[in-house]
């Protein structure tokens, strides 16, 4: 009886709370009940033998059921030829109270929380507090003094305790929460928690909130005094199974607000208050229904007996059989009393209470030719029980039939079953539509489909999202380029710093192998510096994989191959001094796990976010992710994050607030945002508000034939698509000028530098504020050379880079290299005359062999071997710099 | 347990899905299929009927019969059954087709229907514009919704096509470039308010029948429009195309744009300005008040309204009490204002009806829901885009009545608005002003079909439901519309739900009232009720 012992604790629902017990109004579908049969003697045993394939509960009657049996009139028992118990599961509202309750505690000292809850269950009250001065919605666990015995920390901000009984004859489950109101406590927020049912219960969708301390300091405002009783939208929101009636208390609640209001005028005058609200829980009841079947001797018919303790109302909805197709028939009269006709399917017969004890019950006098007797139950509500979803099933061909044949017959469709069910196995996914084979596959099959079919749904409907996402923010050039170029270039903000800045790669491929790069790197400090650099980038800082920090898996640990955390916070220290902002290299992309999961994949994670598979997204097969599809694409060496997950987002969110705050980082070079979406950048940067941020977003650009097309606005496009994601928080590594300028220097195709509306063709045309030019990094250059920018060509990249708006980065290998000094005296040139990010720039020549063009209409340049000079007017151009195929001019 | 294996042959088809396919449309093996013993309407099948209908044809599966299945069923993609007689249309962007007759985001929309399909979806609302279409005069490029068409087709979905004979400015879709030209020399070919400022997003109704367009009249290139449409999609009609909306003004509304400016949701608006001051107005005016005996009243329009944004008390005309427009004047100019909108609603009714009434798609106009205000007596929204709707009179008649006259439909947006939602001091009532164009309409057997005003309205689906599923049904809802915010994960995820409580019934089906098991059965005529599917 394996289903009854499972119920056991609510088998009979009129025990302690069912005030106002209502049977919940589900779908069908939930209304299951397995069945436990004792079989007719007759067929037992051939039953047995056929059915290796499937799982099929044969389970002794227990004396429960006997005592159930026991109770039908049954003048002797030598008649039933049939005899069944069906357990049926039933969803019952149980409603009970839950209370709160601030009071001071014996000693008179401290005060009192107390959390009660009527229902029984396995409560536990999911805590935490906020402080004075805490602002945001955040909890904190609260201070160890305050925990009671049993409290586990979940994560590091919550408690859950688990409510007790005081005593066996309580009705209550109850917790205690003592704590000192003079401390720095200002609320304690609360959800209950049912771990039988997982369910969480909650204070109108939001967690329960108990104020220490005067509100009105805090809101200012009598909404926030109202709201008093449990305010709050945070990271609870996702628990779905709300189910607390509130609102019949919510008049008390109010009250107590505004009482609890006028007290607090006197800040931190604690006032004691109780509060009780009705709690709702969802529970499945086990019932029993017992059907037996016997002939009458004297008049040869059949007879069955139907009993149940269903409290309430029950209506059998009936009929007979013919044959093993169960094709629904009425029987001839008589009926049962209470029986009506409905719509010449079936009858429906109300249950009569039975004089002893709960139960109810009806007498069905049958012909005894029929086949079967069906039946479904319909309770009070319009809720039906049905044997997994199907009708119930009493044979009425008792030993009177031919039970070989009978037997046959059940072999051959038993296996017949089953083949279609392995079949339908196989066909699984092409098969989508239901319906096919046994019962069983039939269940798990419709719910199959419909899950792979809404997850078609989702997967569709996120391809359609992000391409209508990036289509509607596609920002016209004009438009960008005017508002940008006519924006006067003070304001700081994380996409463009000052729009003055200078950036400097401070490492390369190789830099890890010293395992002292941080402290390297320092000595360097003022020479950066005193080049002209202003923002600083530094190697990715976490525990990684890969020697190199791209491959991250331990967020929080900062000890790398580059030095300790300690080095880092020193360095980065010592960058400040000299007036250089960091940029911290951060991997959000993906994470190597920590853990495999049954399957020996590795996507379980460990450390301070100790996230599970949900945190993986769900398309790359690799790592079975079960968070949704990714927002881009993947990175398959290791789990992409789903970043669409909530704890996922706010945990990152709180990683990068340590990092500002615990290592001193002013901002962001985000690692390969191509694989997610820029929409969540966005959010990051918004939460840890970086002086600048840039994001690379590397994919190729277009080629037709091996040659490089002239025209790579959809690359740039890309790119701008991505940056406007952000909303402009971050900028973007200008990988289509890079590319460009490839095929310009290289092949001497100088009139590339020019897009056909005369302006830069990279990112740096269309949006120069959000555009970090660069020739060369650690992937493309250093010892990696994925896509090395032409060799002794270098000066020609850096004299348009370095005299263009955009943001230029300058690239480790080429700072300290004979390059040195020309690049220190491109900067200044740049500095000098005030180039900044949103410059304008009128390009003059662009031929083949030669690009020449005017910034801000004081700066000339000229690349290539051909020949430029600017003017000779008014403007007094004079020679500032020359170098190998480069030549720059500044106004005098 | 075993005999219960037995059974599963049929009854196990008749289980309900979890996303609520009630009508069920499965495929039974090929003959069955053949023998098409299920209509593919979809407010046909339901699942006491199919129960029936099995027991009265002597249906008998045996197992071999559907073991046949799973082969053949994965040809046929799996879709979630059309909502049951609620026929649900989503809108696609405004710009699906821009300049230059391409799909715009086709991939997104591409996977936008299949999503869609899925859902059970029943098809998909095309705006067709005129200045995508005619970039000359007379010379049609249907290239783009042509593909869009098919990629609507392809998809299995239905096709509602919204003929629209005005401009959009957000996206920006301008009027044909040659008819903007003309306006340029011509600006009586707009509307006009008291200012003199003119309406440039559609013509005005006044030169319906003036040879204003190089020589043709505005309902002769409408009807040129139309008969193209017509023969282009000539493949497509009944099929895929079920339904076509006929542009009828400003945002495709049968209404004069008493708004220059569209409103801000939420924001308080005034009462709109009356739109009869371009010359061809003015003299319609001054024909009808020298026909009337009061030439005086015909020189212009109310010299009492208020403005835009007024308040439509600060001047006389729309006063409570006493204001002008219960006056003689007052009701002379009504009339003719609102008679002049309903005539030329019916001008291109009879001329969509008359195009495509031979076809068996419907044909449907837009009427506002011009809720603001509504609350008083004289309904100033209300008159100034037309509608002479008052305390005391229901100008509604006229236009349900011009409808049924022409057999077309009303499409009724702004289902998700709701009182409670509207600004106080708006004396707006969205709920009342459906409420009575409903009525109206049913007095004079016009279908209405819904459509909502934007997604994300506070408490909109819930409005919406229950404008769907009260009492009174509507069996046709657009909503709108296909988008970023659509697929967006603040919004797709209550649509989901949206679309499946409406195809969930909350009732067993044995609790349906049983007049549609009576429905059903007509369509089980065309069925042979012999059919015995035996071992293949």
């Amino acid at each position: 009886m394996a289903a009854v012992t499972i119920d056991s604790l609510l088998q009979n629902p009129t025990l302690l709370f069912r005030p106002k017990a209502k049977v919940m109004l589900k779908p069908p579908r939930s209304l299951d009940c397995s069945r436990n049969r004792k079989l007719p003697l007759s067929r037992g045993s051939c039953f047995c033998s056929f059915n290796p394939r499937r799982t099929i509960h044969v389970v002794r009657a227990s004396s429960s059921e006997t005592a159930l049996i026991g109770n039908f009139d049954t003048s002797s028992s030598d008649d039933i030829f049939y005899k069944d118990i069906f357990p049926v599961k039933r969803i019952e509202k149980v409603e009970g109270k839950f209370f709160i309750r601030l009071d001071r505690s014996k000693d008179q000292h401290d005060w009192q929380l107390t959390v009660g809850c009527s229902l029984p269950g396995k409560w536990i009250l999911h805590w935490g507090v906020s402080y004075l001065g805490d602002s945001g919605s955040e909890w904190d666990q609260p201070p160890k003094g305050m925990r009671p015995p049993g409290s586990i920390p979940i994560k590091d901000y919550a408690i859950e305790t688990p409510l007790k009984k005081l005593s066996e004859g309580d009705i209550f489950h109850e917790v205690e929460i003592d704590f000192n109101p003079s401390s720095e406590i200002a609320a304690i927020h609360f959800v209950l928690k049912d771990e039988e049912t997982g369910a969480w219960y909650q204070h109108r969708g939001m967690d329960f909130k108990v104020p220490l301390v005067d509100y009105l300091e805090d809101d200012g405002n009598t909404v926030g005094a109202k709201r008093g009783f449990g305010v709050w939208s945070g990271a609870l929101q996702q628990f779905s199974n709300v189910l607390l009636k509130s609102e019949a208390s919510h008049a008390d609640s109010q009250n107590n607000s505004i009482e609890s209001k006028d007290s607090k005028n006197k800040n931190r005058c604690l006032e004691g208050f109780y509060e009780e609200q009705s709690i709702v829980k969802e529970v499945s009841v086990g019932n029993l229904v017992s059907v037996a079947v016997r002939k009458s001797p004297e008049t040869g018919k059949v007879i069955v007996c139907l009993e149940t303790d269903i409290p309430g109302d029950v209506v059998v909805h009936w009929g007979v059989c013919r044959d093993d197709a169960k094709i629904w028939e009425i029987p001839a009269a008589p009926y049962p009393p209470e029986t009506t006709v409905f719509k010449n399917k079936a009858l429906r017969t109300l249950l009569q209470p039975k004089a002893t004890g709960n139960r109810s019950g009806a007498l069905f006098t049958l012909d005894e030719e029929h086949f079967g007797f069906l039946f479904v139950l319909k309770l009070d509500d319009n809720t039906w029980l049905k044997f997994k979803e199907n009708d119930f099933y009493v044979p009425l061909l008792g030993t009177s039939s031919v039970p070989g044949q009978y037997g046959q017959s059940d072999i051959t469709t038993e296996e017949i079953s089953s083949k279609s069910y392995t079949d339908g196995i196989i066909n699984e996914i092409r098969n989508l539509v239901s319906g096919l084979s046994s019962e069983k596959s039939q269940k798990t099959k419709t719910k199959e489909v419909q899950e792979s079919i809404l997850q078609e749904i989702e997967q569709l409907a996120a391809e359609a999202y992000s391409i209508f996402r990036s289509s509607i923010t596609t920002v016209p050039e004009e438009v960008v380029s005017e508002t940008e170029t006519t924006k006067p270039a003070v304001k700081i903000s994380s996409g463009t710093g000052t729009g003055f800045e200078i950036l400097c790669q401070g490492f390369n491929w190789e830099s890890h192998k010293s395992g002292r790069w941080y402290m390297e790197l320092k000595e360097k400090a003022s020479e950066i510096s005193s080049l002209g650099f202003t923002v600083i980038w530094l190697p990715p800082p976490t525990e990684s994989v890969s020697p190199e920090g791209y491959m991250p898996k331990d967020l929080y640990n900062l000890n790398s191959r580059y030095g300790t955390i300690a080095e880092l916070k020193e360095l980065v220290k010592s960058l400040h001094e000299v007036g250089i902002k960091v940029l911290g290299d951060v991997v959000l992309n993906h994470r190597c796990a920590h853990f495999k999961n049954q399957n020996g994949v590795w996507n379980i994670f460990g450390g301070r976010l100790n996230w599970d598979d949900r945190a993986v997204v769900a398309d790359d097969p690799h790592f079975q992710g079960r968070g949704n599809k990714s927002s881009g694409d993947n990175f398959h060496a290791a789990p992409n994050i789903d970043h669409s997950q909530e704890f996922v987002r706010k945990d990152l969110k709180e990683w990068l607030g340590w990092l500002r705050e615990e290592i001193g980082y002013d901002g962001w070079r985000l690692d390969f945002v191509r694989g997610f979406w820029g929409g969540y950048v966005k959010d990051y940067l918004e939460a840890s508000e970086p002086y600048f941020a840039v994001g690379e977003y590397w994919d190729s650009l277009s080629y037709t034939y091996g040659e490089m097309d002239h025209n790579q606005d959809s690359h740039r496009q890309r790119i701008v698509d991505w940056i406007n994601a952000t909303n402009g928080t971050a900028g973007a590594f200008d990988v289509t000028t890079k590319g460009i300028l490839h095929s310009a220097l290289e092949r001497c195709e100088y009139w590339r530098l020019s897009d056909k509306k005369g302006k830069p063709p990279g990112v740096v045309g269309w949006w120069p504020s959000r555009a970090v030019t660069f020739i060369e990094n650690h992937d493309t250059g250093s010892t990696q050379g994925h896509w090395r920018f032409p060799g002794g060509k270098e000066m020609q990249g850096y004299a348009y880079i370095l005299t263009h708006p955009g943001t230029p980065a300058v690239f480790y290998d080429h700072i300290f290299s004979h390059h040195r000094s020309e690049i220190a005296n491109l900067i200044s040139v740049r500095n000098r005359n005030g180039i900044h990010c949103r410059s304008l720039v009128k390009i003059v020549k662009a031929e083949r062999d030669v690009y020449a063009a005017i910034i801000d209409e004081k700066v000339a340049m000229k690349i290539g071997p051909g020949y430029y000079e600017p003017p000779s007017g008014s403007q007094g151009w004079s020679l500032a710099l020359e170098g190998r195929d480069y030549k720059v001019w500044e106004t005098s | 347990m075993e005999v219960s294996v037995i059974r599963s042959s049929s009854q196990a088809k008749i289980s309900k899905t979890e996303l609520g396919c009630r009508d069920l449309r499965f495929c039974f093996g090929k003959s069955n299929d053949k023998n098409k013993i299920f209509s593919r309407k979809p407010n046909s099948v339901c699942f006491e009927s199919q129960i029936s209908r099995f027991r009265k044809a002597g249906l008998r599966f045996t197992l071999k019969a559907v073991h046949s299945d799973p082969v053949l069923e994965s040809k046929s993609p799996a879709t979630f059954k059309s909502l049951d007689r609620l026929r649900l249309f989503v809108g696609l962007p405004l710009d699906a087709v821009s300049d230059g007759n391409s799909v715009n985001h086709a991939r997104a929309i591409g996977a936008g229907l299949k999503a869609l399909k899925l859902l059970g979806v029943e098809g998909v609302e095309l705006p067709v514009w005129w200045g995508v279409v005619e970039n000359e005069m007379g010379k049609y490029d249907w290239s783009g919704y042509l593909a869009v068409a098919e990629m609507v087709q392809k998809a299995g979905l239905k096709l509602h096509v919204s003929l629209c004979f005005h401009a959009s400015s957000q996206p920006r879709i301008p009027l044909p470039k040659w008819v903007t030209k003309i306006g340029e020399s011509q600006s009586s070919i707009f509307f006009a308010d008291r200012s003199g400022q003119h309406y440039q997003q559609c013509l005005s109704l006044a030169v319906d029948n003036l040879a204003v367009l190089d020589g043709k009249t505005p309902i002769q290139v409408y009807q040129g429009f139309c008969e193209s449409f017509k023969t282009t999609f000539s493949p497509f009609m009944g099929s895929t195309i079920t339904g076509i909306s006929m542009g009828l003004g400003p945002d495709g509304e049968l209404r004069y744009p008493s708004h220059h400016k569209p409103a801000k949701s939420g924001t308080i608006t005034g009462g709109g300005e009356f739109q009869c001051y371009d010359t061809n107005m003015l003299n319609l005016l001054k024909q009808y008040a020298e026909a009337n005996g009061n030439p005086l009243w015909g020189l212009g329009g109310p010299h009492d309204a208020p403005t835009y944004d007024q308040a439509p008390n600060s001047n006389s005309f729309f006063k409570d009490h006493g204001g002008s427009w219960e006056s003689p004047y007052g009701d002379f100019f009504l009339s003719w204002y609102s008679s002049e909108l309903v005539s030329h609603g019916n001008r291109l009714l009879s001329l969509a009806s008359s195009i495509f009434g031979d076809t068996e798609v419907n044909v449907y106009g837009k009427v506002p829901l011009m809720h603001s205000w509504y609350k008083t007596r004289a309904h100033p929204s209300e008159l100034t885009a037309g509608f002479y709707n008052t305390a005391s009179r229901n100008g509604y008649e006229a236009v349900a009545e011009m409808f049924a006259r022409n057999s077309c439909k009303i499409i009724l947006p702004g289902m998700d608005l709701s009182d409670e939602h509207q600004p106080h001091d708006a004396l707006s009532s969205p709920e009342s002003l459906l409420a009575q164009i409903r009525t109206t309409c049913n007095k004079h057997r016009v279908e209405v079909a819904g459509q909502n005003l934007a997604p994300g309205a506070p408490g909109g689906i819930e409005q919406i439901k229950k404008n769907m599923l009260g009492e009174n049904k509507i069996d046709l809802f657009t909503y709108q519309r296909m988008g970023a915010h659509f697929f967006s994960p603040e919004h797709f995820p209550s649509f989901t739900e949206f679309v499946r409580s409406l195809s969930q019934p909350e009732l067993h089906p044995d609790d349906l009232p049983s007049d549609e098991a009576e429905a059903t059965e007509s369509v089980q005529t065309s069925s042979d009720p012999n059919i015995h599917l035996q071992t293949a």
